[in-house]
């Protein structure tokens, strides 16, 4: 394909649909809403906007079913209504992709500045134990990719997978050479309509409910989380810069701020998650070539909490929060940490 | 198999029993849908049925046929997601009153709206059941239950009103006429549209006994002596049970 000049939110709609997508349900929100916009021209993807974000994700879970691949795209407001039925998707094993291009929060916020405020609810926004796998690009192209490998990754997993975008990204304008040199995965499973099999949400085996059996819960969970973990171990994403002069410390930021964090490649090296979660594994040996670790994000800590539980030592979060991302102000506030 | 066992073709017999309570009326409405299944002899493979949660959203576990267990309230998403995907299915939503005018109202009036070619059988029993008896969208005025101790103060949704002008298909049937509860889901499965079936059904665990019904079987001479049969209504009104069809153009 030839060179493009592309938003952030184009890109994930042509990724999505060069991965096979056929069913959009949305409901608009900005900075998402570039998406469905990009859907409701394309010959092959039936799009529905819906009553809200509930309606959407339950409508792709059922065309999921049906057997087709399928997408919605949201900001936080319209991800926290999803929530319920994304634990439901995992309970029943539906593959979809989510994307939540992040504004600040919480609640209506700073509409719509951009913000990195629901990296946890990523994992932990529905009720019970469930283990998503979560991407979060940060340019143009990779939104292209990680669009594509987010519908691979939710077939090989049949689970929802999370693509993170944030305001920054995903209304930054790139020039991109969109490949079509990827793998698409397609549904193992049959479609509704095609035997007697019971998809629920409740503990289950076999299509039986199974509602107070507990060894079999355990080991349903334990089975979900082992395939997460399997299928999350092929897109062991991530960036590391190393240094070129000597330092101690290590940089780590996400997304549309890591953009900015780039700036300091000269002064320390640079830790970039891209598979957000399950957190990689790499992350253990890098770190600890270091003496401090940073954390910059847009939110209060919520990675570097996440990353300081994993690597059991103090982590310092520099918190960039208002949407506001100024190398003046990073460049102090680094500094400032540096010398405390 | 003899002739009026066919229905059976359409149940998980081997899953049986169900979790409903002795007396339940479930039991009614479940068997009335699949002997409306096989006078149509709808396949079994192409056929999806779909619920939300609640005794009535039990239901789906126990067809033999692909089927769908949603969160609560969230059965016409899900169902409607399966038709707009592959418009060559049947797909049939079974759940409560609850689940489909309380926690899912909204998206029914939208499913209204886009006239998606469903049928919705409704399990109306006037409560929320499973959670032990506290008052529902449809629970009669001055109605005693758990969480109105002091009688409802609302009035209960009618349900037909919500149709308006759009083309849809609606009934009103209870478990007590089941030939005319057959006819309702039969139609309302041949209809091209969204088509709604309002079944009047019991629950006395949860509800009637509180009501004084000395048993179930009162609740269901109840509705023989409060439900006339009007079958040419342009309108059911609140004691009658019929059919409504809209047609395109807006008219009854
Ligand atoms: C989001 C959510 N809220 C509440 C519940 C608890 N709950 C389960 S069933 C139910 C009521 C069901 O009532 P209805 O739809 O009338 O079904 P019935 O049990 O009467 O057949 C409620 C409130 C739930 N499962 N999920
Ligand atoms: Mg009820």
């Amino acid at each position: 394909m030839p060179k493009q000049l592309l938003q952030g939110n184009q890109a994930i709609a042509m990724a999505a649909e060069s991965a096979g997508l056929k069913f959009f349900a949305g409901y608009p929100i900005t900075p998402a809403s570039e998406i469905i916009h990009e859907m409701v021209n394309k010959r092959h993807i039936r799009v529905l906007q819906m009553e809200d974000e509930i309606a959407s994700i339950n409508a792709i879970i059922g065309a999921s079913l049906a057997g087709l691949k399928t997408m919605t795209a949201t900001s936080g407001p319209g991800f926290s209504l999803m929530q319920e039925s994304i634990g439901m998707a995992h309970m029943m094993e539906v593959p979809i992709v989510i994307v939540n291009v992040q504004r600040v929060g919480p609640s209506t916020g700073m509409p719509t500045l951009p913000a990195q405020g629901d990296v946890i609810q990523c994992i932990h926004g529905s009720h019970g134990d469930y283990f998503p796998i979560v991407f979060y690009p940060n340019s143009v192209a990779e939104l292209y990719q990680y669009t594509i490998m987010a519908f691979n990754a939710a077939e090989e997993s049949l689970s929802p997978v999370i693509l993170l975008s944030d305001g920054y990204i995903s209304h930054l304008y790139e020039t991109i050479t969109p490949s079509g040199d990827f793998e698409i995965k397609v549904r193992s499973r049959s479609p509704l309509g095609s035997g007697n099999r019971h998809f629920t949400g409740l503990s289950h085996e076999d299509s039986l409910p199974k509602t107070s059996d507990v060894d079999n819960y355990r080991r349903l969970i334990t089975r979900l989380q082992e395939k997460q973990q399997s299928v999350a171990q092929r897109y062991n994403y991530y960036e590391y810069l190393e240094c070129s002069k000597d330092t101690d410390t290590l940089l780590i930021s996400y997304g549309g701020l890591s953009r900015a964090a780039y700036y300091f490649k000269n002064d320390f090296s640079l830790y970039r998650p891209i598979r957000m979660f399950p957190v990689v594994e790499e992350i253990r040996s890098i770190a600890s070539r270091y003496k401090r670790i940073l954390v910059m994000e847009m939110n209060t800590g919520q990675y570097a909490h996440e990353i300081e539980r994993i690597l059991h030592r103090n982590i310092e979060n520099i918190p960039i929060l208002g949407g506001r991302i100024d190398l003046t102000e990073m460049k102090q506030k680094i500094k400032q940490k540096m010398n405390e | 198999m003899n002739k009026n066992t066919h229905f059976k073709r359409y149940l998980k017999l081997d899953v049986l029993p169900t979790p409903w309570c002795p007396g339940c009326g479930n039991g009614i409405v479940l068997k009335t849908i699949c002997q409306s299944f096989d006078e149509l002899d709808l396949p079994k493979n192409g056929t999806v049925v779909v619920s939300g949660i609640g005794c009535a959203g039990r239901s789906a576990g126990f067809f033999d046929l692909d089927s769908v267990h949603t969160a609560h309230g969230r059965a016409l998403p899900v169902a409607e997601g399966i038709k707009y995907a592959n418009d060559a299915l049947t797909v049939v939503v079974v759940s409560g009153d609850g689940d489909l005018l309380g926690i899912g109202g909204n998206h029914l009036l939208h499913a209204i709206r886009r006239k998606t070619d469903i049928t919705v059988i409704c399990y109306a029993n006037e409560i929320y059941a499973m959670t032990g008896g506290q008052v529902s969208p449809i629970t009669p005025h001055n109605t005693k239950t758990l969480t109105t101790p002091d009688g409802n103060p609302d009035y209960p949704t009618d349900i037909q009103s919500l149709f308006g002008y759009h083309n849809c298909f609606f009934a009103r049937t209870t478990a007590y006429h089941l030939g005319h509860m057959k006819k309702c889901i039969t139609e309302a499965l041949k209809f091209k549209g969204f088509s709604f079936v309002e079944v009047r059904t019991m629950c006395i665990v949860n509800y009637g006994r509180r009501l004084g019904y000395k048993n179930s079987n009162e609740m269901l001479l109840n509705f023989k002596d409060v439900y006339k049969m009007n079958d040419n209504a342009e309108e059911l009104a609140p004691d009658e049970i019929g059919i409504i069809r809209v047609n395109t153009d807006g008219h009854r």
